[in-house]
């Protein structure tokens, strides 16, 4: 007889129930918090609080919808559609399905692993992240649970993929026609984002031996120079370490990386370095398409997210082949996954298939290296690249007839035929510029009228700097742990150290990769806590300085003022989120269990955080967001995430917004503006750093915390803009507050705008809007207030 | 006015700036209502007579004889907001310049509470050039969706979403075009 879960009673022992199922979890599940397991509005109060103070703007890229089959309807200028919706509440629609595609790409991630590795190693298997008793923040904080094994995270799944099939159906035309509500809904689906990352890292740190916030990781080679073109060359693409953990064993079983290259593209880069150390990482998603024209790959492993739809055409044009090890991304491939290793090669080799579906991780192991083998000298002895020759390579700059068609098709703008032309004097400088400044998206080679290749253009003519593209990256940690938290907690608070600023997201920068470089440096210098992940995590790691070190090798890697880490791929996200519950519960001691919007409450008013995603372009960035924003941490974009068409920007001059109550009695406090915004853009990397410092003044700085915040701020305004901010003088709250080397300009400033000065004791005595009060508790939840004020 | 000197006397030059109105980022077609495409005069002589009319500029005014028009505009008494990092080329220019995100400029130009740049009150015109052309375009999509304020780009590319735009102008062209825009406003 097999028993399911359940309850049930024994006859005449009707006192004793018994339980078949988890053992020992109800105590674990006791939430503290009213909200655990959230259903689609339970935290509407919230996200009204929220979007009262930081608006949703929309930037339209349309001002049509053709969802059904009334439309096309003409919304310009905010008009109702044939079903009712306007311009407004198609745009919040909108935000409400970039954020769940987003959300379900992680989580469908997360589900993937965590059927595998339940198989693999048993739902029972312990999870271990490292030093931290509180070790799913996220989980505990929306689910009210405690998970202990990574067969507590079923259940966790099944309520994020349940959510997400509710937000989904808000979606359909007819259903919710609100754009305050699809904003709520969106806010909803970016922090299920936030969890289905969460449990997607914790299982596969736990059980496939990542570091384990590791803050001394070892470093891993990154760039496009960094492999020998020589040995046969596998490359991984995407984010799931799964099929290529298979590839990575058999290789390391077998005695084959020093004579096989590996490496991987994008987030399954990351996670292959954190598996092995061995593997190397070419770079972000802007990389795949010029490394595999390069025809440097002998065989190219995709598994899920940010890879190319192009692929499979791109690489039979080379004679690679591609092993497609995910059902999501499958080409139209036959699945070969029942036939024999041997078998699939041959075919493979002889070019009769171009590439396969192979969903059995044994036989991907095992049959990528021997692949490789075999491919690369058949394709190193063709010379096998997409990049024209020297001779043919000249013949096309001189194609060039500057139509700007290229320059007007390019996301960037680039100007391509000034190089084109300055190649023609046999000038490749102007190349070299263009190919860290390129994406890598190919929309040139469509416009080109003279059929010019552009992209293989730019990448020929950069020859020598791709040579010399070689950096360093710390390789991913994981979580910060409970001891450093306690560490630095304090500080963050209190704003002595001056903010933690998460680089994220993509590489679809507005003027190249090395702006994230210069950004992360200047605020590093000034003590900032820079974390990163993802494709900006690379990016960090390509440049040097003159001493020929990269950013991850000059500065250490714990969570403390100026240091630099790295958490890993793109769903090691939810650590960086996850960090803020932290500070919430270990420093300040708030219940999380179930209590989302509390610790939600306090971050937004306590912790300095601020996330930038400078490169943005996937729907998955906009839902780590939009989670982020639902925590009470700000973002911040690059210019083309104005095509994301929603961000929430507060209103400084409409005072009654910023309003909030003291804990301690309900008492009702304007403050000032802090943190500003929630979501915005900046056009230059230039604006973006005294954009960042203002972003992480909080309402909870002290005097000291406040100095050293306006510190930066100012000094970064006046660096980057050459001017005084217009607004540093609304953050000021007494004389203590004012930088300790500009105190007396400062205060002569404030009393040419009519502050009250007491110069002979260099005091404040009337101007600020309000006092440094050192047990202030600043909260936007009147039940948090200990005795609410009538 | 030659394309260094805006102060000088204009050569006589035809221009037409209503020829190539078409999106100049190729997929950049919004919908059914885009620009009116425009010459010159028109921006000109609607900045003149705008009761609060305001420039917007941003990081593309870099160049010598674009930043010379922005200069001239400002000393025709036209308030500017500074978008993105701009304000680092009109800091020692003595203009009536105001550092803002375009982002937020773009949300506060539809509130009609906004206060302005100086506390005087919203805009019944704005105008634009030399910002990254789909962070404008974006940012104005705003403005045409959501507010009523009459939006015009004197940029040198197409910009679907204003009300009045030049089309695609060669730099020289765009130089003279802004020229004839500076001799419509008041001296």
């Amino acid at each position: 007889m097999t028993l399911k879960k359940g309850s049930f009673v024994i006859e005449g022992l009707e006192n004793v129930q018994i339980n078949i199922g988890k053992v020992g979890a109800e105590e674990e599940e006791i939430a503290q918090g009213p909200t655990p397991r959230p259903e689609i509005i339970g935290l509407r109060d919230w996200d009204y609080r929220i979007i009262d103070r930081y608006n949703p703007v929309y930037t339209p890229t349309g001002d049509t919808c053709d969802f059904c089959t009334y439309g096309k309807c003409d919304l310009t200028g905010n008009k109702e559609g044939a079903c009712g919706i306007d311009l407004e509440g198609q745009s919040a629609r909108q935000a409400l399905m970039v954020s769940i595609m987003g959300a379900a790409c992680h989580s469908a991630h997360g589900r993937h692993l965590l059927n595998y590795l339940i198989k693999k190693y048993g739902e029972d298997f312990k999870i271990d992240v490292g030093p931290s008793n509180l070790q799913a923040p996220l989980t505990e904080t929306i689910m009210g649970i405690q998970p202990k094994t990574i067969g507590d995270f079923r259940p966790v799944l099944d309520y994020v993929e349940e959510q997400l099939t509710q937000l989904i159906a808000t979606t359909n035309t007819g259903q919710e026609g609100a754009a305050r509500d699809f904003e709520s809904k969106a806010l909803h689906a970016g922090m299920l984002d936030l969890l289905g990352m969460e449990v997607a890292d914790i299982i596969q740190i736990s059980c496939l031996g990542f570091p384990k916030s590791d803050e001394k990781a070892p470093m891993a080679e990154i760039g496009m120079g960094i492999l020998d073109p020589k040995k046969p060359v596998v490359i991984c693409v995407g984010h799931n370490i799964a099929a290529p953990a298979y590839i990575l064993d058999y290789m390391d079983k077998n005695g084959q990386f020093d004579k096989i290259e590996i490496a991987g593209l994008c987030c399954t880069a990351h996670d292959m370095t954190r598996y092995n150390k061995t593997a190397k990482i070419i770079g972000s998603m802007s990389k795949e398409l010029k490394y595999i024209r390069s025809g440097i790959p002998d065989v190219l492993v995709t598994d899920e997210q940010c890879v190319r739809a192009d692929i499979l055409k791109e690489a039979q044009k080379l004679h690679i082949p591609v092993i497609a090890t995910n059902e999501k991304i499958t080409y139209g491939l036959p699945d070969r996954s029942n036939d024999s290793v041997d078998a699939i090669i041959d075919d493979l080799v002889s070019g009769k298939q171009p590439g396969v579906v192979l969903l059995d991780f044994e036989k991907i192991g095992e049959l990528v290296p021997k692949l490789a083998m075999k491919m690369g000298p058949i394709r190193k002895a063709k010379g096998l690249t997409a990049l024209p020759g020297d001779e043919e390579f000249k013949k096309l700059v001189t194609k060039c007839t500057k139509c700007l068609q290229c320059t007007r098709d390019c996301p960037q703008s680039l100007p391509i035929s000034d190089a084109m032309a300055a190649a023609v004097n046999g000038d490749l400088s102007l190349f070299e510029i263009l190919h860290d400044k390129c994406v890598g998206c190919g929309r040139c080679d469509y416009s080109c009228p003279a059929d010019i290749p552009v992209l293989n253009v730019i990448e020929k003519a950069s020859q020598r700097v791709i040579r010399e593209e070689k950096g360093k990256m710390r390789i991913g940690r994981g979580q910060i742990g409970d001891p450093e938290i306690r560490e630095e907690g304090r500080n963050l608070v209190l704003g002595t150290t001056p903010g933690v600023l998460a680089f994220v997201g993509c590489g679809n920068y507005p003027d190249g990769t090395k702006d994230v470089y210069d950004i992360v440096e200047e605020m590093i210098q000034r003590s900032y806590i820079i974390i990163t992940s993802g494709c900006s995590a690379m990016d960090v790691g390509m440049f040097k300085d003159k001493d020929g070190k990269t950013l991850y090798e000059r500065y250490p890697g714990r969570f403390v003022k100026g240091n630099l880490l790295n958490t890993g791929s793109c769903v090691s996200n939810a650590h960086i989120a996850a960090t803020t519950i932290k500070v919430a519960s270990i420093f300040a001691g708030r219940k999380t269990k179930g209590n989302w919007e509390e610790i939600a409450d306090y971050v937004l008013n306590r912790v300095g955080a601020v996330g930038i995603a400078w490169g943005a372009y996937s729907q998955k960035a906009f839902a780590i967001g939009t989670g982020c924003n639902r925590l009470g941490i700000p973002v911040v974009t690059g210019p083309h995430g104005t095509k994301y068409r929603r961000a929430f920007i507060g209103k400084p001059y409409r005072k009654e917004t910023w309003n909030v109550l003291d804990g301690r009695d309900g008492s009702v406090i304007n403050i000032e503006p802090a943190p500003e915004h929630l979501m915005i853009t900046a056009e230059t990397k230039d604006e973006l750093m005294p954009l960042l410092a203002k972003l992480c003044f909080r309402p909870s700085d002290n005097s000291l915390g406040r100095a050293i915040k306006l510190t930066h701020y100012i000094e970064l305004s006046e660096k980057y803009l050459k001017k005084l901010p217009d607004d540093w003088h609304i953050y000021v709250r007494n004389e203590a507050d004012l930088p300790v080397a500009k105190r007396e300009q400062l205060m002569k400033l404030l009393g040419e705008k009519g502050w009250k000065i007491d110069w002979e004791k260099k005091k404040i005595l009337e101007g600020p809007l309000r006092k440094v009060d050192v047990s202030f508790q600043p909260t936007n939840v009147p039940r948090l207030c200990k005795e609410v004020k009538k | 006015m030659n394309a260094k000197n805006p102060s000088e006397k204009q050569e006589e030059k035809v221009i037409d700036t209503t020829r190539q109105a078409v999106p100049y980022q190729t997929g950049n077609i919004p919908g059914p209502k885009m620009a009116r495409a425009v010459m010159p005069a028109v921006p000109g002589k609607m900045l003149a007579r705008a009761k609060r009319p305001l420039l917007i500029v941003g990081s593309k005014i870099d160049s010598e004889d674009v930043l010379a028009r922005v200069v001239a505009m400002g000393k025709a008494g036209i308030q500017i907001a500074s978008v993105g990092d701009s304000y680092k080329y009109l800091a020692d220019k003595g203009l009536d310049a105001h550092y803002m995100n375009m982002h937020a400029l773009a949300s506060y130009l539809c509130d009609p509470q906004w206060p302005g740049l100086d506390g005087k009150g919203g805009y019944d015109l704005v105008v634009f050039f030399g910002i990254t052309y789909y962070y404008a375009s974006q940012a104005i999509s705003a403005l045409k969706n959501f507010s009523n304020i009459k939006v015009i780009s004197i940029d040198k590319y197409y910009h679907p979403n204003a009300d009045m735009s030049f089309g695609n102008l060669k730099q020289d062209v765009f130089i003279a075009a802004l020229d004839e825009v500076i001799a419509q406003l008041p001296k």
